[in-house]
């Protein structure tokens, strides 16, 4: 069923095919330079994007989460992800229910600031209902200074019509960006395939380096890292994830393994509390982190536009995407055999059905298993609040007694 | 199939449910009485009830008999017709629940069972009726398919693909893509080759063959019975208007359920000719109608009753609704001579699935020609591709328009969403509003 039934592949239990992906890593790593800093140095999203600008980047505001990067890269677009906009929610108020999603709400406030570092646009791939609805919102009632588009994925269980399907809309993206960025060079376009199939290899094996304890990054920086990944430039990106030391011996065991699933990581008071607490994310299933990278190595892009095709259809089970429960279910088995997790943290957005109906059913699943299970809601308000602390606490205490919650 | 549940069956329908109906048709009789403010109620109110009581009981005695599909409002269900599933929509059951003022027991069932308080309240009952078995139709029959499009929303996907889960059952997504401009010639393509590819299921399911044949008789009748119902929705344009949106939002029932059986068509016929008759002779749905309103959003069903009397009382009609419209919009696109294609135009456009811009010009079309002096807009907590946008729609009409206005944030099945004081305040300053335009 290659490539629409990508599971399989996990189930093959040949997921990261590692000795391959190792000696890639130490050929880049080696091809860099000897002179790694010890101290991994993420520059900030902020001001990373204001020297592109700077320095006369197109750069496109794009909402969450699925959209052909590579494409991008192509019409020498730099991508600027937009998923939690820091600051207080005012403007956006007026245009929004308070039962919508603060993904979207944030989303929503960043545009009405007419931020000058979007200079090319804004893309609204089809995420879920409020994403799909604020894109016509703010396309056709609200309206900007810089074109909308949008970018339509399949859902639900894929097959020959959705491959097809999705080949041609990414066409018609293309011809969609010509019409403002010039004639697509497909030399361009393999090469930007090129690059986002190392990047791709790189975050791949820091995914198994997490999981095996490989590595000295704490869970904040970890995620700083992975994130990174939502505003630079490719080639900058895989610098920074080549930078990246990973182990030849296991550290130290920390006292608790976690798996976290979710659109977005923890924040980082959150994820500081848990350093500080010496428990250890193992393996992450985020929608802004490992549902966008395939889930198997691919083959050297060939042919670029059906390379971007096949690379959709192999990232991970996502509640975007609709696909089967069951499938996720499995997906999420393997990464906690993988990890050796020891419990499983569910971290919320309020208001996000795809994800709520999913976990309905994950939840009770791993509550089968005799895994303990913690969901976090959030309203992506920074801090940690006291209440937030306590239960983290208490599921520690649990996890440190072996006992299933 | 077995030869007894069979029997049972048609011993049912030719028998048990006429029976049912002469029962109802006593209790009907001590229903209670009109409010002053209201015209003569439609005859066809009876007919209604009686197609729709039948509908419920027989599905008790299907199982056996004929294969039973859930499905989603939006669903192209003609090509089950074909089929000869019976077909339950837990969105109108839903809704039954809701106008019972139920809903806030069944949505705590699911919720009992850890489903989010967050999630469409439609999905909530439906899943507190599955967990529980409970239903104010006495008894729904388990389904042997599961069939969903998501050109309403992505939620019945998520939602029919936890029933899958749960109960184990096939289900069977028809994939439709948002139109954020036009319908790409990919979008058409896309939607008709899945459509095609689901007879082979459909066939292994229901043990049935397909005949293209068929397949066209039931567009055709399906076409038939939109475009009554469309017409039916434009007689209200007439004043007094014949019926009120609040007694749309009740006949709609068959052309969402049973659209593409003979049963529908007929009863719209007999609609459309009652409503004929009230236009040429004048008779108004509310006894003096002074202002005219266009509703938007999906009804809010456990305040049905109280929303028609409060604006009757007022001497304002609700005359039209994006919501009872869209299920006779896109009935043009059908071509029964092209059948994958047109469906693909036919239900990949609704309303829903349609960008802002159209929901917009839509919009003032109908205020344009049902004459409409003032707008009440429904924020549904359930429902965000129905709400997110409202506010700018709101005021993009408010504005150009000039038309008073007003959002009423409450929920369309969950009536511990309802909060009386809050909206009544709101309802009420929007009428002085109104009155104060000198409209009407
Ligand atoms: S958090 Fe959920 S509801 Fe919000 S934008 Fe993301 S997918 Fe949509
Ligand atoms: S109310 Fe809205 S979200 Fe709920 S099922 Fe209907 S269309 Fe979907």
């Amino acid at each position: 069923m290659y490539p629409f039934d990508a599971i399989v592949y996990l189930q093959r239990d040949d997921h990261y095919k590692r000795s391959d992906l190792e000696q890639r890593a130490q050929i880049d790593a080696m091809s860099i330079n000897d002179t790694k800093d010890k101290v991994l140095k993420i520059p900030d999203r902020s001001d990373y994007l204001r020297d592109q600008r700077r320095s006369g980047q197109e750069i496109m505001g794009v909402l969450p989460a699925l959209y052909p990067r590579e494409l991008l890269w192509a019409f020498n677009i730099l991508p600027a992800e937009i998923w939690d906009p820091p600051g207080e929610i005012l403007l956006a108020n007026v245009h929004l229910q308070a039962s919508i999603c603060p993904i979207v709400k944030r989303g929503l406030e960043f545009i009405l600031k007419s931020p000058e570092i979007i200079n090319s646009g804004y893309l609204f791939p089809h995420t879920c209902d409020s994403l799909q609805n604020l894109g016509t919102q703010v396309k056709d009632l609200i309206g900007v200074p810089v074109p909308v588009y949008t970018f339509y994925n399949p859902k639900g269980e894929f097959n020959k019509a959705s491959k097809r399907y999705y080949s041609e809309i990414l066409f018609n993206l293309q011809k969609t960006l010509e019409k403002s960025h010039g004639l697509l060079s497909q030399n361009q376009l393999k090469a930007a395939c090129e690059l986002g199939h190392k990047i791709d290899i790189r975050r791949q094996m820091l995914h198994a380096a997490l999981m095996e304890d490989r590595f000295d990054l704490s869970n904040r920086e970890y995620f700083q890292l992975i994130r990174a990944a939502e505003y630079m430039q490719g080639q900058d990106y895989l610098d920074l994830l080549n930078h990246v030391e990973i182990n030849e011996q296991i550290g130290v065991a920390p006292r608790a393994r976690l798996l976290v699933t979710g659109i977005l990581p923890p924040g980082d008071d959150i994820l500081n509390f848990l350093d500080e607490s010496r428990v250890r994310i193992v393996s992450e299933d985020l929608l802004s982190g490992s549902r966008r990278i395939p889930i198997v190595e691919m083959d050297q892009p060939d042919d670029p536009m059906e390379y971007l095709v096949e690379r959709f259809f192999l990232l991970p089970p996502c509640s975007t995407k609709a696909g089967g429960l069951d499938k996720r279910l499995q997906y999420l088995k393997k990464l906690i055999a993988k990890s050796r997790c020891h419990g499983v943290l569910f971290n919320t957005v309020k208001f996000c059905e795809p994800e709520l109906f999913d976990q309905h059913f994950l939840i009770k699943s791993m509550k089968v298993m005799g895994l303990p299970v913690l969901n976090l809601e959030t309203e992506l308000q920074p801090g940690l609040s006291g209440q937030e602390k306590t239960r983290i606490e208490a599921f520690l205490e649990m996890l440190d007694e072996g006992v299933p919650v | 199939m077995s030869l007894s549940a069979k029997l049972k069956y048609k011993f049912m329908k030719d028998y048990g449910a006429p029976a049912l109906m002469s029962l109802q048709g006593l209790k009907r009789r001590r229903s209670r009485p009109t409010p002053s403010a209201f015209g003569p109620p439609l005859e066809s109110n009876a007919r209604l009830k009686e197609i729709l009581t039948r509908h419920y009981y027989l599905s008790r005695f299907v199982p056996g008999v004929k294969k039973v599909a859930w499905v989603t409002s939006g669903a192209p269900v003609e090509l089950l017709r074909v089929f000869d599933f019976y077909t339950i929509y837990p969105e109108n059951h839903s809704a039954l629940v809701g106008a019972k003022k139920q809903g806030a027991e069944y949505c705590g069932i699911a919720e009992g069972d850890s489903f989010s308080q967050d999630l469409c309240s439609y999905a909530r009952i439906d899943l507190g009726h599955m967990l529980s078995g409970k239903s104010p139709a006495g008894k729904l029959p388990k389904p042997d398919l599961l069939f969903c499009s998501n050109n309403i929303c992505q939620t019945v996907l998520y939602w029919y693909k936890a029933i899958s889960q749960e109960l184990d059952i096939p289900l069977i997504h028809f994939d439709a893509p948002f139109v954020s401009d036009r319908q790409s010639e990919a979008d058409i393509r896309y939607m008709a080759q899945q459509l095609q590819d689901m007879i082979p299921i459909l066939e292994q399911v229901s043990g049935n063959v397909f005949y293209m044949s068929d397949l066209e008789a039931v567009l055709k009748r399906s076409q038939d019975s939109s475009r009554t119902w469309g017409n039916i929705l434009k007689a209200m344009q007439a004043k007094p208007a014949p019926m009120t949106i609040f007694d749309a939002f009740g006949h709609l029932a068959p052309i969402v359920s049973l659209r593409g059986l003979p049963v529908a068509q007929d009863y719209y016929n007999i609609l459309a000719e009652e409503i004929d008759d009230r236009v040429s002779k004048g008779i108004g749905a509310i006894r003096d109608e002074k202002y005219r309103l266009i509703w938007d959003n999906i009804a809010i069903w456990y305040k049905v009753r109280y929303l028609a009397t409060f604006f009757a009382e007022r001497k304002m009609n609700f005359v039209t609704a994006t919501y009872t419209n869209a299920w006779a919009e896109t009935i043009d696109h059908l071509n029964i001579k092209d059948p994958w294609n047109s469906m693909a135009r036919t239900y990949g456009q609704i309303i829903l699935n349609n960008n802002l811009k159209h929901r917009l010009g839509l919009m003032r079309r109908m205020i344009d020609d049902f004459s409409v002096d003032g707008m009440v807009m429904h924020s549904t907590r359930s429902c965000k591709p129905y709400s997110v946008g409202q506010y700018d729609l709101r005021k993009a009409i408010s504005t150009s328009l000039n038309l008073p206005s007003v959002i009423i944030d409450a929920d369309i099945a969950d009536e511990r969403v309802w909060s009386e004081q809050q909206i009544q305040t709101r309802l009420e300053a929007f009428c002085e509003s109104l009155e104060d335009t000198n409209r009407g």
